[in-house]
């Protein structure tokens, strides 16, 4: 294989695949790239190259955690699934021009669906329902004891430190008077937090966002004696009376949870509005690394709580295809628990749900969501919109 | 299956043959992260994407990507937050690496400034003993947000800054300190050891300050002072311009955010992962303590650059401080504590040209210097304790006389009673029509508030109400009005 032709004339150059100190690394490179396809190809992270792999290209708000972890990529590829994802916030989901270029889209909650649902009129669009999730903030031990000493908040009964009930109107009390985090004494007569910003909690961008307009909502709702507005009037007003609140924080950050659970996450923001998978995939993750939960951190669930079911919705063929595998495959349906989704079941209350036993088994404790004790109502979408559109300046 | 694996090989070894040519985005890059370079170089290697960069200030930067294409294939910004300001869509964006603007303080002078608010930084360089280098806030991503997040901590409201917080700036103090030519560099590391004989101090990254530490070509070390009322944190978005390049950002991004390239990036930069998983190395394992609420619009940060440019011009304030008996006692003893005690953002500082004039039925006397040392201010406060009170209130006498003294400055009146003497407010409005002095007018006791206010109003300035135990309060308030 190595012999040079006898009766050449002129030597030609070697040419560089026969060179020796080329051949062994470059037979190394193929035995260990040959090793590493195999693998991958047996472990479904790829295909081979003449199978045909469906590409479902999306636009996902927080949910694309979801279809960004290497897990569901492997199952979904297991199916000749591949899903590129285009990240946006979901409000600008609804508003984007090249909407109806997409398979998919997934924006993070029922409002948002509806915007899209208006602009498919006329047009094919299927919803899928695989999981949800409730919005809430996310603290630090330290603000959970201001808090809870100023009775904003209180622990629950078995929720092992890990989570607290929060009441939106004494909440929005403190935050309306004022009140400055080193002016709360902590519970156990601890001395404030050294932070001498205003108290709030701090949002992602409510013209942006599902998250951030919803949490607009809470606020308004609470404001408002617990009445959605009746009309436009109404609704100007309130988002008036509550813009103040939102005007405190200025400009409003972005990738809120992924900076929450970095050890700097406390000075991107102390309380932040985020969304309770975030918070249990950081357990998890915790967990599968340290052997030991983070109890520096700590979820606050609204009393009135919001329940947000995102919903999948599919244009096309291959979005469908995609709706149906993760409402139904039971591995993706047991890997977004494992992601911290609650997942709908054959029925029955969350307490007995499929979350909370995955909770149970990795030793953590189950929260009580609110979901289903008080509810709080989002206004009708029109005055929503402009309630947003006031509160957020949004352009 | 055999034939599939063979099929594979022949695949694998066709990649593998022609290597695959360097692939080279542009990028629009804030100037700082030329230290990424061998960061860079490792990028190259691993995935065969070239970065190439074209390096501007922050605020420049964001200033181009928001007047439209700039025809870069990626921008990589400190931050957002100045885009955001600009009303510009932003693209996908994805965060890489996290570091804090903080004041980076020569050893030396480090110990009064351990855990030291932002407040106790502006004390010290109004004083004239800090100077500090920071870079040109119309450029610079760290300058610009050293600025807010300073004149955010001296507004004292716990929230974002807005305009009208900035009426008053309270940054003069603060901007004495300034080293002269501001460098357009956002980078200081070579600005500073060229001028470091010169400086006590650098208002830069977190990640600078460290790199300047570790290169040991310091005459003296620097000590991070994080002001323990909070900070300005960069992100380093890198983000998407050409939709087209998906697939490479993905690429580049992934690669920089696992593990390797974030302890890298960690490693030479000093810059702090976003990985939570990855330890942080000792000097990066402090707390960075609060951040400052940034604001929502680009009007406060214009405002707040006319009065960076108007520092140490005309710094000139005249205080008119009623003298009169029925002062004696606790109120004339409130109106010595109140200027006692004037500190931090409101302390006087080196340039400022102040005058005192002491008046009652007449002008009684008067004192001015321009402060270059704590000596002149005691003076100052030696001037206030006088004994001689005397019958009379000519308070627009009195402030005819501090307005011929105020140039383009302003005049504080504070008094307690009713005028009795002198002139009156409309032959005092009469004769000052136009002119470029704002009267802060603080009643106290007996005054007549309405009158105060009409005349202050008209000069535009305005009235400080202050009931007696808030006289501080309200010079305070008005410390920094022009």
């Amino acid at each position: 294989m190595n012999q040079e032709p006898g009766f050449t004339v002129v030597d030609p150059p070697r040419s560089v695949f026969r060179r020796k100190r080329f051949l062994l690394p470059f037979g190394i490179a193929v035995a260990t790239a040959l090793t590493g396809a195999v693998a991958l190809f047996a472990s479904g992270t790829v295909a081979l190259p003449w199978q045909d792999v469906t590409v479902v290209r999306g636009m996902l708000a927080s949910k694309r955690e979801f279809f960004q972890d290497p897990e569901v990529r492997r199952i979904l590829m297991k199916h000749r699934v591949q899903v590129e994802i285009t990240p946006v916030g979901s409000r600008d989901l609804a508003y984007r021009e090249d909407l109806h270029s997409f398979d998919f889209v997934f924006p993070s909650g029922q409002s948002m669906a509806e915007l899209v649902y208006r602009r498919r009129a006329g047009k094919t669009t299927s919803p899928y329902k695989p999981f949800f999730t409730p919005i809430v903030l996310g603290t630090y031990r330290d603000y959970a004891e201001a808090l809870e000493q100023r009775g904003v908040i209180t622990p629950q009964p078995d929720g092992d430190g890990f989570y607290y009930n929060l009441s939106v109107p004494k909440l929005i009390e403190v935050v309306e008077q004022g009140t400055f985090w080193n002016q709360l004494p902590r519970k156990g007569g601890k001395d404030p937090v050294t932070n001498s910003n205003r108290v709030i909690a701090q949002t992602p961008d409510p013209c942006r966002t599902y998250s951030g307009s919803t949490w607009l909502g809470l606020l308004a709702f609470a404001k408002n004696g617990n009445q959605t507005p009746v009309d436009e009037s109404d609704a100007l007003r309130l988002a008036r009376d509550v813009k103040p609140l939102f005007d405190i924080e200025g400009q409003h950050g972005e990738e809120l949870a992924p900076k929450y659970v970095t050890p700097e996450g406390r000075t991107f923001a102390p309380v932040v509005v985020i969304y309770e998978h975030q918070y249990l995939a950081h357990q998890f993750r915790m967990l599968d690394r340290t052997g030991a939960a983070d109890r520096e951190r700590v979820l606050l669930y609204p009393e009135a709580q919001h329940e947000t079911v995102p919903e999948l919705l599919a244009f096309t063929p291959a979005g469908s295809r995609l709706g149906e595998l993760v409402t139904r495959e039971p591995d993706l349906r047991k890997r977004a628990l494992e992601l911290g989704f609650r997942v709908f079941g054959s029925g029955g209350s969350f307490d007995q749900s499929e979350l909370s036993a995955h909770l149970g088994g990795r030793g953590l404790p189950s929260p009580r969501s609110g979901v289903g004790d008080t509810e709080t109502w989002l206004p009708p979408r029109d005055l929503f919109e402009q309630m947003i559109t006031e509160v957020g300046g949004c352009t | 299956m055999r034939r599939a694996l063979l099929l594979v090989v022949a695949l694998l070894a066709a990649c593998t043959a022609t290597t695959p040519p360097a692939q080279t985005l542009t990028v629009l890059a804030s100037a700082e992260l030329a230290d990424l370079e061998p960061v860079l170089a490792r990028l190259r290697r691993d995935t065969g994407v070239e970065l190439r960069f074209d390096l501007r200030g922050t605020v420049k930067a964001s200033e181009e990507l928001a007047r439209g294409s700039t025809g870069h294939d990626l921008a990589w910004l400190s931050s957002t937050r100045y885009l955001k300001l600009l009303g510009a869509r932003l693209p996908l964006a994805t965060s890489v690496m996290l570091s804090p603007v903080v004041v980076g303080v020569k050893r030396g002078k480090a110990d009064a400034l351990r855990s030291a608010s932002w407040a106790d930084v502006a004390a010290r360089a109004g004083s004239g003993s800090l100077k500090y280098l920071m870079a040109d806030p119309r450029v610079t991503g760290s300058g610009s947000a050293a600025l807010i997040g300073v004149a955010t901590a001296a507004a004292g409201t716990g929230a974002a800054l807005r305009d009208e917080d900035v009426r008053c700036d309270k940054l003069q103090g603060f901007l004495v300190g300034r080293a002269p030519d501001p460098p357009a560099a956002e980078s200081l590391f070579d600005e500073y050891l060229a001028r470091e004989a010169d400086l006590d101090a650098v208002l830069t990254y977190e990640s600078t300050v460290l790199r300047l530490n570790a290169s040991g070509r310091l005459r003296e070390p620097l000590e991070v002072v994080r002001p323990r009322d909070g900070i300005v944190l960069a992100d380093y978005p890198l983000m998407l311009l050409d939709p087209d390049k998906r697939a490479v950002y993905d690429k580049v991004v992934a690669w920089l955010r696992d593990r390797p390239a974030q302890e890298d990036i960690m490693g030479r930069t000093a810059r702090r992962p976003v990985d939570p998983t990855v330890p942080r190395t000792a000097e990066l394992g402090a707390e960075l303590g609060t951040s400052l609420y940034f604001p929502a619009a680009q009007q406060v940060l214009n405002t707040l650059l006319a009065a960076y440019d108007r520092a140490g011009r005309g710094s000139r304030v005249v205080f008119a401080l009623d003298y009169s008996t029925s002062m004696r006692g606790a109120r004339i003893a409130e109106l010595r504590s109140a200027f006692a005690s004037l500190s931090g953002f409101e302390a006087f500082h080196v340039g400022e040209r102040i005058t005192v004039v002491r008046f009652a039925g007449t002008v009684l006397a008067e004192h001015a210097v321009t402060i270059r040392s704590a000596a002149d201010v005691a003076a100052l406060n030696d001037f206030l304790a006088s004994d001689d009170l005397r019958d009379g209130t000519a308070i627009w006498s009195a402030l005819d006389h501090a307005y011929r003294q105020a140039g383009e400055g302003a005049v504080v009146l504070m008094t307690d009673g009713e005028n009795n003497a002198g002139i009156g407010p409309d032959e005092f409005l009469a004769a000052w029509r136009g002119a470029p002095v704002r009267t802060y007018a603080i009643p106290f006791g007996e005054a007549d508030p309405a009158e105060l206010a009409r005349v202050a109003d008209e000069t535009g300035g305005r009235l400080v109400p202050a009931t007696e135990g808030s006289l501080a309060e309200a010079v305070e308030e008005i410390r920094g009005c022009r």
